[in-house]
């Protein structure tokens, strides 16, 4: 599947996030759980998978490797991705401020 | 004494079931036996420690999955143990409790995609491969109605069990492809693979029948070799020995029969006169002749040229002595050309189980059976059927198994 603007998965949008600092395998994996306030453990292979998917995307390139061990970075086009990403969930929330809205009225 | 050991276990069958092998090897390594080696019938475990054992299996479509996807599973507490084609297997110890090796089912199905695409392209080249293999073999069988014959001649039988194979894997094949579009569509969906699913009885019984029918299917490839070993042709010697063939000397009875100048001659054989053995698992003792003569100063009745009587003749010698009855009827389909059904004439003989009998003129064709034994002889000349009858009763003494005869038939 190629990445062609929709909405992301939620692996995806955490990679991209926390590759806004190059990182590599098991550390990638730590942080994505430290930007997600530990909301999220990505095991290894969905982040091998989302890695090689968004790699291929151009959303992010290698950085550094060493040996076994590649490191990935952000790229400009990545970046934009995750700008339009992040103002869509954005509005996303927005839209759905009624909810809380809501629950005070019960209240 | 060795460290380790290995045992061997059948494998379920369906490869493409990721929880049901999962599980199989969590079971195992509780008992103590790890996974080693995954075969394609065969599984290996090494034995040690009883231990709580994650299993997991990941697919990946390339050649060799990467090392840096590896490395990120080592670091996260998976190592690798063994591959069957896409299917790779990880293990990790419960107590290291290591994340899951897929936290997202919608991301996970994007490994099966490719899979997906190629078990689908196997699927259909096997299915078509199938039909177009079941096609020629119904040809061989059935497009003359004599079942019974091509059987005993034994061509077609290490092809039917290989194509009965073939058509196993092309039904395996399509149960693959649909197994991993669900799950992939599952995935999509969400879902995540179903860890608690378990083999049961008829899963084993199918895998154990899969070794079984394996087994036959290289057991059978004997079978063309022996016939190849088998299959000879040669020059008929003028004297009969002790082969079990009605000679045309024999029906003629006539001492100005001579053999002509071999007319056409290939490996030093003279094709116009001479002998073939085949072999069939169902016929292993099979005889194929031509023989043809001439009597100098002797013309063929209607004036057409010097009298030159000939005979062909079919020879069986067959596993299950129930089927000569079939392959006489078969025999008779074979050898038909258009000729009236009814001149072909059913005869009681004290000494034959069955014979039929066939006369046009200078024509004549003999089926006869006995016990194991079946002979078919084709003339061509002016002596009568009786003759023909009356030797094949001597020769298929020889083959008939009623007189323990049957060893002396090679010369």
């Amino acid at each position: 599947m190629t990445y062609s603007g929709g909405p992301m998965t939620e692996a995806m949008y955490y990679v991209l996030l926390a590759l806004v600092n190059p990182n590599h395998g098991y550390q990638l994996m730590h942080s994505i759980s430290e930007v997600s306030n530990e909301r999220i453990k990505m095991g290894p292979g969905t982040l091998y998978g989302v890695l090689s998917r968004m790699e291929k995307d151009g959303l992010i390139s290698l950085a550094e490797v060493d040996g076994r061990r590649k490191t990935y970075e952000i790229t400009q086009e990545g970046k934009v991705a995750l700008r339009t990403e992040y103002n869509r969930l954005k509005s996303q929330i927005a839209d759905g401020k009624m909810i809380e809205e809501g629950e005070n009225e019960n209240e | 004494m060795k460290m380790s050991k290995s045992v061997y276990k059948v494998r379920p069958n369906d490869y493409w079931r990721i929880g049901e092998h999962e599980n199989w090897f969590e079971e195992m390594a509780v008992k103590g036996l790890y996974l080693k080696k995954l075969g394609k019938m065969f599984a290996t475990f090494e034995k040690g420690e009883p231990k709580q054992m994650k299993y997991r299996i990941d697919i990946s479509i390339d050649r060799k999955i990467p090392d840096n996807q590896l490395e990120m599973y080592a670091e996260s507490g998976w190592e690798y143990v063994t591959r069957d084609k896409f299917f790779y297997v990880f293990s990790s110890p419960v107590e290291l409790n290591a994340p899951e090796l897929h936290t997202d089912s919608a991301e996970q199905s994007f490994t099966i995609k490719k899979l997906n695409q190629k078990l689908m392209r196997n699927a259909i080249f096997t299915v078509m491969a199938t039909m177009l293999i079941i096609g020629m073999l119904t040809a061989i069988w059935f497009l003359d109605g004599t079942p019974i014959y091509v059987l005993i001649e034994g061509w077609a039988i290490q092809q039917t069990i290989l194509a009965a194979f073939i058509g196993y894997t092309a039904y395996t094949s399509l149960r693959a492809t649909v197994s991993i579009r669900a799950l992939r569509k599952n995935l999509m969906e969400g879902k995540p693979i179903n860890r608690h699913a378990t083999w049961n009885k008829r899963d084993r019984l199918r895998s154990t029948f899969v070794v079984v029918f394996t087994i036959v299917i290289g057991l059978s490839a004997v079978f063309p070799i022996v016939q190849l070993v088998k299959m000879k042709t040669e020059t008929l010697p003028e004297e009969n020995g002790n082969l079990p063939i009605v000679r045309l000397a024999d029906i003629e009875r006539n001492p100005d029969l001579i053999r002509e100048e071999a007319e056409y001659m290939n490996d030093g054989v003279d094709w116009a006169n001479r002998y073939s053995t085949n072999w069939g698992p169902f016929a292993p003792v099979q005889y194929d002749t031509d023989e043809i003569g001439i009597v100098s100063g002797k013309e063929w009745s209607d004036g057409s040229g010097q009298y030159s009587p000939s005979v062909h003749t079919k020879v069986y010698q067959l596993t299950i002595p129930a089927m000569a009855d079939r392959l006489i009827t078969d025999l008779v389909k074979w050898h038909w050309f258009d000729e009236n059904k009814e001149d072909y004439v059913e005869m009681n003989h004290p000494n034959l189980d069955r014979l039929i009998v066939y006369e046009d003129a200078e024509m004549k064709k003999v089926f006869a059976a006995k016990g194991k034994g079946v002979i078919f002889v084709r003339y061509h000349g002016n002596a009568n059927v009786q003759s023909i009858v009356d030797e094949i009763e001597r020769k298929i003494m020889l083959i008939s198994g009623s007189k323990n005869l049957s060893e002396k038939e090679s010369n």
